[in-house]
């Protein structure tokens, strides 16, 4: 399958307002994805992910390094390039509040270029889909913010792209409607067969939607890999112990120091210890720990890892971990 | 095709938006009519009644000028000072088919909408002041046309530093002062203005509609120098406009409130 995008070396710094120090907000990226992929681009806040989405919309420029999408260098052809992507950026003002659901779809498609005729049928599907229908005369401003943010995702699907960026598309909205955009773009994953980046802190999309992940930190992919891959991985680290007896501040300090780890209680009112292992010297440790202040040990599991954990792991920089499939 | 379906989806925004802040439009058709009609009536009343018609039509047609010049000027800058704050500027900006053909299409569709309601509002204020005014339109069309082009170069040039700076409402503000003395002065007493934008029109729509000259009376000289003033300031205002625009991508200052 051919790359989409491909991004490289692309570094980016700007100044500071106030202090005009400069910042390096991406320091050298290299990525492909290829099409109808789904990827998951992630990091901590100010990691360098919406630099790097805005720069691969053409909205910034790069210091150096090239974009292409679908071959065309973006810097170069710009306008060449954007025939072939739409994007939901971050917030919820993508679209014009005294606009109806209806007219803002027209017209931003209408600013690429299609006129009503072209896109009416898709225009109804979508609003249909996305369960807009009834609500497609009512102005944007009266609308949810998880409205808002389906109109929004409704306007990039309907420019008909190949490529589409949605950069956190799930921020600021409730359990519920988090859940039904999820299912929207998992239907659209499955149905129109896109090629979807998806910037986001909201580990369950990454989970349930991407195929793949490209993990920034301080400006660098710090992981580039399947999400199953990364969950299998993390998996065989992760242990639990179930514990007989509250562990004393000495041991939390001590743990928390050394390792990622959730303490909690259960039913039984017993000490439960989720700990990610990466060494054999990384077990004795904990055992060594909690021996120290004999805390007796009733049984030991294997956890099940969420990507939440495996993102915390990486992004946190667990030393020990053996990145065997990272970058 | 594609400049139809742009100049259609932006006239339809306009006049929605018309509609739908109706309050400020009211306000606006209210302003024009109250005006026209002192204008008329003022200079009636105040005037040399054998001067009247002429003074009358001197002062209308400067306003006129003088309103569009400004409306046309700040348009495209008022557009993206806008954009920005409601927050869209980038979603504009991801059009295959430019940022600066929407703006453009943005600024014609409002022209018009705004010329219909003064050419409405004049006809009214002359209905109700029983005063007609002698304008040759046929005459004063294709140079008003090529005139608002220019001043659609100045439009562009002003939305370049609103890219950059974001909010420049005082400088709009103290440019409504040069506005209206490129459009009052006439070019008899300053002949450079003739490379400024705007005043050879204003100067040749003033020839039709004081001195009945028709479109014959002009010479090739005229029509040469507001046809090149129109191309070289559209040409310079885009050029201007899109230098802008990349430096506000280089700075990663597009979208920024």
């Amino acid at each position: 399958m051919m790359d989409i995008v491909k991004v490289t070396n692309v570094k980016k710094s700007y100044k500071k307002r106030k202090t005009k120090e400069l910042v390096q907000a991406v320091k050298g990226i290299n990525f492909t994805i290829k099409k109808g992929e789904i990827v998951g681009l992630l990091g901590p806040n100010g990691a360098g992910k919406t630099t790097t989405i805005k720069m691969m919309c053409g909205l910034l420029v790069p210091d150096e390094g090239e974009i292409y999408i679908n071959g065309i260098d973006i810097q170069k052809r710009r306008l060449e390039a954007l025939r072939h992507i739409s994007v939901v950026l971050e917030g919820n003002r993508n679209i014009y509040w005294r606009l109806t659901v209806k007219e803002n779809l027209e017209y931003f498609a209408g600013n690429r270029g299609f006129t009503k005729k072209q896109i009416q049928e898709k225009m109804d599907h979508l609003l249909e889909r996305f369960n807009l229908k009834e609500k497609e005369n009512e102005m944007v401003n009266s609308l949810s913010r998880g409205m808002q943010q389906k109109v929004a995702i409704a306007i990039a699907l309907l420019a008909d792209t190949e490529v589409i960026y949605l950069d956190e598309p799930t921020l600021g909205l409730d359990i519920e409607t988090s859940y039904e955009i999820r299912r929207l773009l998992k239907e659209i994953v499955q149905e129109e067969q896109k090629t979807i980046i998806i910037s986001t802190h909201d580990m369950p999309v990454v989970q349930e939607i991407c195929e793949r992940v490209i993990i920034v930190n301080h400006g660098k992919v710090v992981v580039d890999d399947r999400v199953d891959n990364l969950l299998q991985l993390f998996e065989s680290k992760a242990y639990r112990f179930t514990l007989l007896k509250p562990l004393s501040d000495w041991q939390k300090e001590v743990l928390k120091k050394e390792f990622i780890v959730t303490i909690s209680e259960n039913d039984n009112n017993q000490t439960i210890l989720d700990v990610n292992i990466t060494t054999s010297e990384g077990f004795y440790k904990i055992t060594e720990i909690l021996e120290k202040e004999q805390t007796p040990i009733e049984k030991i599991d294997r956890s099940i890892v969420d990507f939440e954990e495996v993102f915390m792991n990486i992004v946190k920089g667990e030393k020990e971990i053996d990145l065997a499939h990272t970058v | 095709m594609t400049w139809l379906t742009l100049f259609k989806v932006n006239m339809k925004r306009e006049l929605i938006l018309i509609k739908r802040y109706w309050m400020n439009t009211l306000s606006m058709i209210v302003s024009f009519y109250i005006i026209f009609l002192a204008m008329f009536l003022g200079i009636q009343v105040v005037g040399d009644p054998s001067t009247a018609e002429l003074n009358t039509q001197y002062v209308i047609i400067n306003y006129i000028f003088w309103y569009l010049t400004m409306a046309v000027m700040s348009g495209i800058g008022w557009v993206v000072m806008n954009e920005v704050t409601l927050g869209t500027l980038e979603q504009l900006y991801m059009s295959p088919l430019g940022a600066w053909r929407i703006f453009l299409a943005r600024i014609v569709s409002s022209t018009i909408v705004e010329i219909g309601i003064v050419i409405v509002m004049l006809i009214l204020s002359m209905l109700t002041a029983g005063t007609w005014l002698n304008l040759d339109i046929l005459s004063i069309f294709p140079i008003f046309v090529l005139t608002i082009i220019s001043m659609i170069g100045v439009s562009f040039m002003i939305a370049g530093m609103a890219v950059i700076f974001k909010q420049i409402n005082s400088f709009l503000q103290i440019s409504q002062f040069i506005f209206a003395g490129l459009t009052f002065v006439p070019l008899s007493v300053a002949p450079f203005l003739v490379f400024f934008p705007v005043v050879k029109g204003v100067d040749m729509v003033r020839q039709i509609a004081i001195h009945n000259y028709t479109l014959a009376d002009f010479s090739l000289m005229d029509y040469t120098a507001l046809i090149l003033n129109a191309i070289v300031y559209l040409v310079l205002g885009i050029i201007v406009f899109s230098r802008c625009e990349r430096h506000a991508m280089e700075k990663g200052i597009l979208g920024q409130h």
